[in-house]
């Protein structure tokens, strides 16, 4: 992760109310909101890639939000995200690595061949408890040896990894049929150490083995008090906090926190329409009213508001946005939703209502929220005017979608998903009016405010994370499909986590990013470019190892051509996710999500039962929108640091 | 200095280059005795007399080396050419037409006294092939080519036709009281995997969704693959994988999802022939490559010593042949001694 994240500067010399307020000068302290900051972080593509990605399955096929497919398109992210990251701190350096798809397999096919019996065809019989660590110094050998080619001979890294991917590749397969006769080499349950090793690099949870009731109980608790304390972190970091706290606030949040829970309550335990439409608007209404009491004790006032201000910037979206949403409605009405001719190949008519739907709202909505920015450049009134008359629209839109769609996902949880964005937005702005934005740097609330944020984030993780580790009784009496959650997920969260603290919190981190902008400037002031450059092949390499011995005991068998052309899919990935391919700039957690949007790509059309020839076609404009707009995300942050 | 480095990366991608090509053209090697020089490449339309069995050098060239596959086809000519007393050369390629262009061209220049040729890429082959038969020296074509074999003048063809195997296998899942077959293919736009899935669909009575899932170089990914086609269709009961690898994947896809999937593979590797032995797979098709190396020598052999043509102007099937539960035990011990 590059330091974008930290307190950059808007230095274009105007000084626009936002800096004018600063009291001190130094660009490098001028303010940018959290919207601000988060927009431009190196990741933000990739995780809406993610959400983009994940959504649009969901919604075209039957089982993709499924925890059976779930742990299906995890189980590829594991070992194709360890690679990912690796490859993208690689990129990050400047330097690539092609060998290191062969390398995957190598190393499980060495590691097979040093504890494989040596009673038959070729195996030297040894304990896994020497294998492991003997086929880990291997790779660091072949790490190492990458790196010093790639400096000593100073060619690029493209064509001596080149070179030691033929080698890998011949090794395998020679190796293979002269040691056992055979391309595929196997080992059994029978080598020494085995029962220690096994569930180390292959254990695996069942799902269907775990019954939890009341799942779904602490389920809804961490999602909902997750989502709680991230919206209280953003107030934090977005209003002026008081001098002094407005103790009068407190009754009107604690009251607002108790209609929640008696909303949550009565949604959980009532069934029937009614009763949701009633615990939805106690919801709504509590919602609005914890929040205003919770920024009356906490925020300071807005002095002034301003008055309503419709100028001819905002009319022409706002209204052209109005129309858009109507247009999309009548156009899902107007269209038989039962009609399921083909009107010429591949459009059926519902096809055409769905495309026809989506232009028109999403064109809508994207003018309302232009209108919105208009507004804003008024004033906090006006702005509120344009944010409710939007909010309308989407609960409009909601219910068409409600009355329109058959399945349930759309009918209910879309539907949800809808109405929350259109109360966030209301309430966002109604606090817009009553509370002063802030304008300056506050390090304190920004400090606790990122504290809470991450504090909420765990809390939904983990929500997300018992849901699909836990089954209820109820789902197994209606034959939900079992799934096994292996520990190559536990690896894969622990080698990102691992690579991106060192990315942003060491110095080898700092020199990684210092030689893969540019080595020479880098040598220059200190930086000992050829040993990071080395120790980053080594650290690839040693990924390597990682899937290579998560692959070996996954099957207790590997092919020759394991891993073979891999190593593109690792590059891919670590693009997506937004590294540069020219090295200097670039992020490990977000390569750790480009390879789940690839994963994710790969079984979504399995499930959406497309045929497979379109992967490809889908995978490029995957491809070439991450890649458009990490530029568009780059630009800008450079702008802004500009 | 600058030009230096520009050399010394000419030199090195030269020297990538040739050891990729090097490495599989200059493998050819010669199995007997010395090879002899050729008498017969002159007037070869009218036999003149029969050849001696050991002056005959026969050559055989295909398109790859990897794998099990091909190494039990090497075995089998290498049976013939000791069994017959002739010469051989085993000239092995890596799916490059051009390449194997070369080696005909090279064979003919020794004087070869017969070609055996797999045909992958009969546009880029049959010329040089029709060069062969016009110059009197008899070809046979072994493993793909059964529908070019003719156009060449070639002796037969020996092989296994995929749709004829995809048609066995339908018949096989018809037996076994299957409804909806996915046939998961291992590579993309590959005409003999297709061929297969095509022949099931053609026999099998149910339904048949055919589909690429992932390489075999990535399992993971084709077992996922494979799990999110069949938890996205509650129908589908039947697998049938175009290739051992697919094929496991296949059914550790099925355990994963906890479903009763009948399923049937392709070729064989140890691994495939376990798993049919305990039960878990019903079938694989084999196509008995042993025969892809030892009759098209045969052959080659009766037409030099005594004008003989085998099958009558048809090409000759060695397969589909079925490896199933009654077999395996046997199939498995012949497969580890290399000829099955």
């Amino acid at each position: 992760m590059s330091d974008t994240g930290t307190a950059d500067a808007v230095v274009d010399a105007t000084p626009s109310d936002a800096v004018a307020s600063a009291p001190a000068a130094d660009e490098r302290l001028a303010y940018r909101s959290i919207f601000q900051r988060l927009f431009i972080r190196p990741e933000i593509g990739a995780v809406i890639g993610v959400v983009g990605v994940w959504t649009f399955f969901w919604a075209v096929s039957l089982n993709f939000g499924t925890t059976g497919q779930t742990q299906n398109w995890l189980d590829i992210t594991a070992t194709l995200g360890i690679m990912a990251v690796a490859v993208s701190m690689l990129m990050i350096g400047g330097e690539f690595d092609l060998s290191s798809g062969a390398n995957t397999g190598a190393m499980g096919i060495l590691f097979i061949l040093l504890i494989k019996e040596v009673g038959e065809l070729g195996g030297l019989g040894l304990s896994i408890w020497i294998a492991v660590p003997l086929s880990f110094v291997a790779a660091m050998g072949i790490g190492w040896a990458n790196g010093v080619m790639v400096e000593r001979t100073a060619l690029p890294s493209f064509i001596v990894t080149l070179a030691t991917f033929f080698i890998l590749r011949g090794l395998k397969l020679g190796l293979s049929k002269l040691l056992t006769g055979q391309i595929s080499v196997t080992f059994t349950d029978e080598s020494h150490g085995y029962g220690f090793w096994q569930p180390v690099f292959a254990g695996e949870w069942q799902r269907n083995d775990h019954i939890w009731n009341s799942r779904d109980v602490v389920y809804i608790g961490f999602l909902v008090l997750g989502a709680a304390i991230i919206t209280l972190a953003v107030c934090e970091m977005h209003f002026v906090r008081r001098d002094k706290l407005a103790a009068s606030g407190l009754p009107i949040f604690g009251a607002g926190v108790a209609g929640v829970a008696a909303a949550i309550f009565l949604m959980h335990t009532t069934d029937g329409v009614s009763a949701n439409i009633l615990a939805a608007a106690v919801l709504g209404i509590s919602i609005l009213v914890g929040l205003y009491g919770f920024s009356t004790w906490r925020f300071e006032p807005q002095a002034a508001a301003g008055g309503l201000n419709l100028d001819g910037s905002i009319m022409p979206p706002l209204l052209g946005g109005l129309i858009g949403v109507g247009l999309a409605s009548v156009a899902s009405f107007a269209i038989d939703s039962d009609n399921a001719e083909t009107l010429f190949f591949p459009f059926t008519v519902q096809g055409l209502r769905v495309v026809l739907m989506m232009i028109l709202a999403g064109g809508g909505f994207t003018l309302l929220m232009v209108a919105g920015n208009k507004a804003l450049k008024q004033n906090m009134t006006t702005k509120l005017v344009v944010s409710s008359l939007t909010a309308a629209a989407l609960v409009g839109f909601a219910f068409v979608i409600r009355q329109s769609a058959e399945a349930t996902k759309f009918r209910t949880e879309l539907f949800s998903v809808l109405l929350f964005v259109a109360l966030a937005l209301f309430v966002w702005s109604v606090l817009g009016v009553r509370f002063a934005e802030r304008r300056k740097i506050d390090e304190a609330a920004d400090r606790t405010g990122m504290k809470a944020m991450v504090l909420g984030l765990a809390l939904m993780i983990t929500a997300v994370v018992l849901r699909h580790l836990f089954v209820v009784q109820a789902e197994l009496d209606a034959g939900v499909n079992p799934a096994k959650f292996s520990v190559r997920m536990l690896w894969f969260f622990a080698f990102t986590a691992v690579m991106v603290w060192i990315l942003a919190r060491t110095r080898f981190g700092s020199w990684t990013f210092a030689v893969g902008g540019n080595a020479q400037a880098a040598r220059q002031v200190g930086v000992p470019a050829a040993r990071t450059k080395t120790q980053l092949f080594m650290i690839v390499s040693g990924a390597a190892w990682l899937v290579g011995m998560l692959l070996a005991f996954r099957l207790s068998s590997l092919q020759a051509g394991a891993g073979d052309g891999e190593e593109f899919e690792y590059i891919i990935a670590a693009v997506v996710g937004g590294t540069m391919l020219t090295g200097g700039y670039g992020t490990a957690l977000g390569a750790a999500f480009g390879a789940a949007i690839m994963a994710m790509s790969l079984v979504g059309i399995q499930s959406a039962r497309w045929n497979t020839d379109w992967r490809w076609v889908f995978l490029g404009v995957i491809l070439l929108l991450a890649v458009i707009a990490n530029r568009f995300i780059r630009d800008r942050a450079e702008g802004a640091r500009r | 200095m600058k030009n230096m480095r520009w050399l010394a990366m000419l030199l090195a991608l030269v020297m990538v280059a040739a050891a990729c090509s090097g490495s599989d053209s200059s493998e050819a090697t010669t199995d007997g005795g010395d090879s002899t020089e050729a008498e017969s490449t002159e007037g070869g339309d009218e036999v003149v007399e029969a050849a001696q069995a050991g002056d005959l050098t026969f050559h055989m060239i295909t398109h790859s080396d990897d794998g099990p596959f091909w190494s039990v086809v090497k075995r089998g000519m290498d049976a013939a050419c000791s069994d017959l007393g002739v010469n051989c050369v085993w000239a092995p390629g890596v799916n490059d037409a051009n390449q194997m262009v070369q080696d005909i061209e090279g064979a003919l220049g020794e004087g070869s006294n017969g070609i055996a040729a797999s045909l992958p890429d009969p546009a880029a082959l049959v010329p040089a092939l029709q060069g062969a038969v016009n110059g009197g020296t008899p070809v046979v074509t072994l493993n793909s080519g059964a529908n070019d074999y003719q156009e060449i003048g070639a002796l037969t063809h020996v092989g296994q036709t995929e749709f004829i195997a995809g048609q066995a296998a339908g018949e096989r899942f018809n037996a076994a009281g299957v409804g909806h077959v996915l046939c998961g293919q291992q590579e993309q736009n590959n005409v003999g995997l297709t061929e297969r899935c095509d022949g099931l669909a053609d026999t099998f009575s149910g339904t048949v969704t055919t589909d690429f899932m992932d390489l075999d170089a990535d399992t993971s990914a084709q077992q996922a693959a494979i799990n999110a086609a069949m938890a996205a269709d509650d129908s589908i009961d039947g697998f049938l994988g175009v290739g051992p690898v697919i094929t496991m994947s296949g059914l550790r896809a099925a355990d994963d999802l906890g479903r009763d999937v009948t399923i049937g593979g392709f070729d064989l590797t140890p691994e495939l022939l376990g798993a049919i032995n305990d039960g878990d797979i019903l079938f694989t098709v084999d196509q008995q490559q042993y025969l892809q190396g030892y009759l098209p020598i045969l052959q080659l052999y009766m037409f030099q010593t005594n004008s003989n043509v085998i099958g009558g102007g048809l090409p000759i099937l060695t397969g589909p042949g079925f490896v199933t539960a009654d077999n395996a035990a046997d199939v498995l011990a012949l497969s580890e001694a290399g000829t099955r």
